[in-house]
């Protein structure tokens, strides 16, 4: 696409890529954080991951102000409309998932405190994964890269079924030894967590593909989380 | 094509300004197809097909020397009144090609009226202004003639600034009285169609968002084209949205879909202001 005609109004909208990009760059770390503070039992990453948040706050409100700003004074027409009303929805996206990965964080804290008698091979699985859809998503903001939106659009399934696994095997070490309670439960919600870090990894992929090519992803969006129905499966569901 | 739309109030006589054989909602008003339009030697127009759907407004946008202006000075033969200038194809209302020779010249003007850039007054009081246009086509008792003013200023939204000084000279009224006095001129022959060459370029901001009022209100009752360089009047007023550029028409959507995610890559550059 060609320059703008207005330098300024070019210059903005390559600036508010780069909050974009920058935001989401800033997430992708306080997540990483997190989960090592989970999975190494890294208390100090977990301190920065929370020490982290008000930054992504600040960061939220910045790119927000920026957008209302665009809105107001460029009154924006087609791709540019939608870049700077994506954006607005992606930092909410992003916020949300900085949100997450402290909470992650804080509750690895207190983990850390117990000596676990089981591995967590599967959660550390289920972080690299959401990981790895995290960087692809956030690669894809900054290069508006359709490709990229699809695929993790098209990945998050995998995640929620490993969710379901470790939602049902932290259940039964619970049910093994009461001891367990209390970190199995910090568990679950870290869990959750990240299964919800993966779910706005995917609203994020879908807003790009809408603001790249200008039509929403159509279909429904592959789900596979039924740890709502684990252990009970309500007769007709 | 019989159904016959009814405006006004209920007095006597008002029921009978009636929109002649007015087309059911959103069907085509106008169908345009493969239209030519030439400049001397100079191809102005090249195979435009575009539909004017009845009750509807249809935005024209692009660039300067587009074709827009040259297409609304089409659709009421304007340009008949130069010697070189010529229109090939067809331009359909109500099942006749009005770009056909043997067009009755004013029975058209009385059905597709025309409001241009600046207000043009004539230099009569407000009342003759409106009355001009109308004896020209229509004979009516003085009664008759008062209610057809009334009816005429009410609906372009001047009544009331003006029932107490009808007698005075049109060119006291401001700008914007003036554009709509033009719109009350236009709508009192009892159009089908009316075309909008820019009609509020000369207007102030208050002015212009009473015109798109006016506009949306009129709507319902006629079929207007507006050629507008202002994106964002466009994207206010029109159900549709045509851009031309160099003589061809790109692209044509609603316009939700044209402002929103335009399909062709010239409209896309156009509406965002990187042409060029």
């Amino acid at each position: 696409m060609t320059d703008h005609i207005v330098k300024s109004y070019e210059n903005e909208l390559k600036r508010l890529r780069a909050l974009m990009t920058e935001m989401g760059g800033m997430v992708e770390n306080q997540v990483e954080q997190a989960i090592q503070g989970v999975v190494q039992r890294d208390t100090a990453a977990a301190a920065r991951a929370i020490d982290a948040d008000p930054a992504v706050d600040a960061m939220e409100h910045e790119a927000e102000q920026f957008v209302i700003r665009m809105l107001a004074l460029r009154q924006p027409m087609a791709q540019d409309l939608r870049q700077i009303v994506s954006s607005l929805k992606m930092t909410t996206d992003l916020e949300r998932i900085g949100d997450y990965a402290a909470n992650v964080a804080k509750r690895s804290v207190v983990l850390s405190q117990f000596s676990l008698s089981f591995p967590l091979s599967g959660l550390a699985q289920m972080a690299r994964l959401v990981q790895e859809n995290l960087k692809m998503v956030v690669d894809a903001i900054g290069d508006g890269d359709t490709d990229k939106a699809l695929l993790v659009w098209r990945s998050d399934a995998p995640i929620d079924d490993l969710y379901n696994t470790i939602f049902r095997e932290l259940i039964t070490y619970m049910m093994e030894d009461p001891r367990n309670i209390t970190p199995c439960t910090h568990l679950l919600f870290i869990a959750k967590n990240l299964e919800r870090i993966g779910d706005h990894a995917t609203n994020i992929a879908e807003t790009i593909y809408y603001a790249v090519a200008g039509e929403p992803l159509t279909g429904a969006r592959p789900k596979a989380d039924s740890s709502s129905f684990t252990v009970v499966r309500p007769a007709g569901i | 094509m019989s159904t016959t739309t009814k405006f006004g109030d209920a007095r006597p006589g008002i029921g009978a300004m009636s929109v002649r054989a007015s087309a059911p909602l959103h069907e085509a008003r106008i169908s345009i197809r493969n239209l030519d339009f030439y400049y001397g030697a100079n191809k102005a127009l090249k195979g435009i097909n575009l539909d004017f759907p009845a009750g509807q407004v249809t935005a024209m946008i692009g660039p300067s020397g587009c074709g827009k202006s040259t297409l609304l000075r089409v659709l009421n033969r304007m340009y008949d009144l130069y010697p070189g200038q010529r229109a090939t194809g067809e331009v359909m209302m109500d099942g006749e090609n009005i770009i056909a020779p043997g067009m009755d010249l004013n029975q058209l003007r009385s059905r597709i009226g025309m409001v241009f850039q600046k207000p043009t007054p004539f230099p009569m009081s407000i009342y003759d202004n409106i009355a001009f246009g109308v004896k020209l086509h229509e004979t009516l008792n003085r009664a008759q003639m008062d209610e057809r003013v009334e009816w005429s200023l009410t609906r372009a939204a001047l009544w009331g600034e003006v029932k107490d000084r009808l007698t005075t000279s049109a060119m006291g009224l401001s700008g914007g009285q003036q554009q709509r006095l033009c719109i009350a001129r236009t709508i009192a022959v009892r159009p089908e169609v009316i075309l909008l060459d820019e009609p509020t370029s000369a207007l102030d901001p208050i002015s212009t968002l009473k015109i798109e009022e006016l506009i949306d209100e009129l709507k319902h009752d006629f079929t207007i084209a507006i050629v507008t360089h202002n994106m964002q009047q466009a994207a206010r007023c029109a159900d549709q949205v045509a851009f031309f550029y160099l003589g061809e028409m790109v692209e044509v959507a609603q316009a939700a879909q044209m402002f929103t995610a335009p399909k062709e890559k010239r409209t896309q550059e156009y509406i965002t202001g990187r042409f060029g």
